[in-house]
């Protein structure tokens, strides 16, 4: 770690002293102490240790600020538990802020006067931004999506042949030898996004939600030039470069006027693009952006694809992501699609907006060196799992979905875990299809 | 440093299991590893696809999309799962001895 001096200092105190940002301010001031958020948080329900209580996490933050912008802090530290920002104080925040976090929110929503825990806590890994101090292991995904357009820095040739394969699966899969994947095509209805994982490992959801668009008969695109969903500079909290990212999706949606940005299956990305994107970029979007699980359910409840409930008989449950669900609204529509798509549907306890996170929320997935954290935390996931009695669990996000396949081997559930376009797509008939595309 | 040890033997890995210093990754190697996921043996298949994963991080130094494991050994994408059911990445790529790919894995 580099040591700390006057720049290095200047630079994460100035996160705190933007006048922009009263709401920082605020909840920087309004912590009671009263202890609520304590048994919220995967880290201190699993581990009892005092350290990851969401408060502590928020005090870590004031401290600072009390020292360098109160009177009392800066006259008498001792008084107010000030703090000096040195080279300890940032290693706690590193530990605590980037590896004992997954921003998952859940603090937020218990908290007894609303502090946003999880405001502060990006507020202080933005500090760490400013400092240089991202954890190499996040930064490191941050910088292929930077220096090559997507997180998985795959090429444009890999990229196309990639596509051009699920296509074929495609015209299998409808049995239509004109069913198609389009590129790059201009005036499109939907311009569709993925999580570069797909193509790089597991490249069925792109068939998969291909499908659905080819039954509804969706007018779309998938552009090849900027089509990662996934912003990770939103974890690192680096504000300039988690607009850099923000703004090619923006200009990308813009270059081929397309009336919709549809967002893949991805929690962060669907925060990040969706509700954090206008203050990166600092102008609202002119077109409409939604997300697929919408989409879907906006097909089922027109009647553009017709499900059948009969194909999926399993006992299936859902895992919320954080970041779709508590931190972006979208609630009833998966679960609306559930109930059309499979037989025996059951919810986890507790679910929806008071869910608890999978464990790989925040970044943790990319940073190894909390890896043992990550997979503790993740009992309590585990035994929510195991209590609904379900063989199958759909997720709306590939982050949940590679810490779920994880748990699953971990705590051997022995589950099958799925994106939920996966399971619409198996419930769609090529019969009804046909009639609908003829 | 964490480690995997397993029959006597012990390896560094970073925090998810993957090497640290895949210049030393040879045949032992990827035997162990795939033990410790509960690979028993390692057959002609699993070689198969270490071997275009290995040749596709010697030479461009990353993982192959599982496009390029598929067309260079036949395979179809659902064996390919089978044969390692931590998945392309968390499986095959770390039995490869590759260290960890960015992004969602």
């Amino acid at each position: 770690m580099v040591k700390i001096n006057e720049d290095i200092i200047k630079a994460g105190l100035e996160v705190l002293n933007s006048h922009k940002d009263s709401k920082l301010i605020t909840h920087l001031n309004s912590c009671v102490h009263c202890g609520l958020c304590a048994k919220t948080c995967l880290y201190y329900l699993t581990s009892n240790d005092k350290r990851f209580i969401p408060a502590r996490k928020v005090e870590l933050v004031s401290a600072i600020y009390r020292r360098y912008f109160t009177f009392i802090g800066k006259t008498m530290p001792g008084l107010t538990n000030a703090r000096k920002l040195d080279d300890d104080i940032i290693a706690e925040m590193i530990d605590l802020l980037y590896g004992a976090c997954v921003m998952c929110g859940r603090c937020v929503k218990h908290c007894s006067i609303g502090v946003d825990i999880e405001y502060v806590v990006r507020k202080g890994r933005e500090m760490l931004a400013k400092m240089g101090y991202v954890p190499e292991s996040l930064q490191s995904t941050v910088k292929a999506a930077l220096e090559t357009g997507n997180n998985m820095a795959i090429s444009y040739e890999d990229f196309t042949d990639t596509i051009e394969w699920m296509e074929e699966e495609l015209q299998d899969d409808c049995d239509d030898p004109d069913a198609r994947i389009p590129l790059n095509e201009h005036g499109k209805n939907v311009l569709y996004t993925l999580n570069p994982r797909e193509p790089k490992f597991f490249p069925l959801s792109i068939s998969a939600m291909a499908k659905i668009f080819y039954a509804a008969k969706e007018s779309w695109t998938l552009s090849t030039y900027m089509y990662d969903v996934t912003n990770y500079a939103y974890f690192s909290s680096h504000p300039a470069e988690a607009k850099t990212i923000a703004q090619r999706i923006y200009d990308e949606t813009d270059k081929l006027k397309a009336k919709r940005l549809v967002l893949a299956e991805c929690g962060h990305g669907v925060r990040a693009n969706r509700w954090e994107a206008p203050n990166y970029i600092e102008k609202e979007f002119p077109f409409d952006v939604i997300t697929s699980v919408e989409i879907i359910a906006e097909y089922i409840k027109e009647g553009r694809i017709k499900p059948n409930k009969e194909i999926i008989t399993e006992k299936t449950t859902l895992h919320d992501p954080c970041n779709l669900v508590r931190n972006a609204g979208v609630i009833d529509d998966q679960r609306y699609i559930l109930k059309n798509c499979v037989k025996d549907f059951v919810e986890m306890v507790p679910y929806g907006t008071d869910n608890f996170c999978c464990g790989g929320g925040g970044g943790q997935l990319t940073m190894s060196e909390y890896n043992d954290r990550r997979l503790s935390i993740a009992e309590i996931k585990a035994e929510q799992i195991r209590k609904t009695g379900a063989s199958i669990v759909v997720s709306p996000c590939h982050n949940c979905i590679d810490q779920l396949s994880q748990i699953n081997v971990t705590y051997k559930l022995n589950v099958k875990i799925k994106t939920l376009a996966e399971i619409v797509a198996d419930t769609l008939l090529v019969e009804n299809m046909l009639n609908n595309n003829k | 440093m964490p480690k995997i040890e397993i029959e006597d033997k012990v390896l560094e890995v970073d925090g998810n299991g993957f090497m640290t210093n895949p210049e030393i990754w040879d045949e032992e190697i990827a035997n162990l590893i795939a033990k410790y996921d509960g690979i028993t043996e390692l057959t002609d298949q699993h070689w198969a696809v270490i071997n275009v994963i290995r040749k596709n991080y010697e030479e461009k130094g990353m993982a192959p999309m599982i496009r390029q494991i598929c067309k260079a050994t036949g395979l179809k994408l659902r064996q390919i799962y089978e044969l390692f059911p931590l998945g392309p990445a968390r499986g095959a790529c770390r039995v490869a001895g590759l260290p960890k790919p960015d992004g969602c894995v």
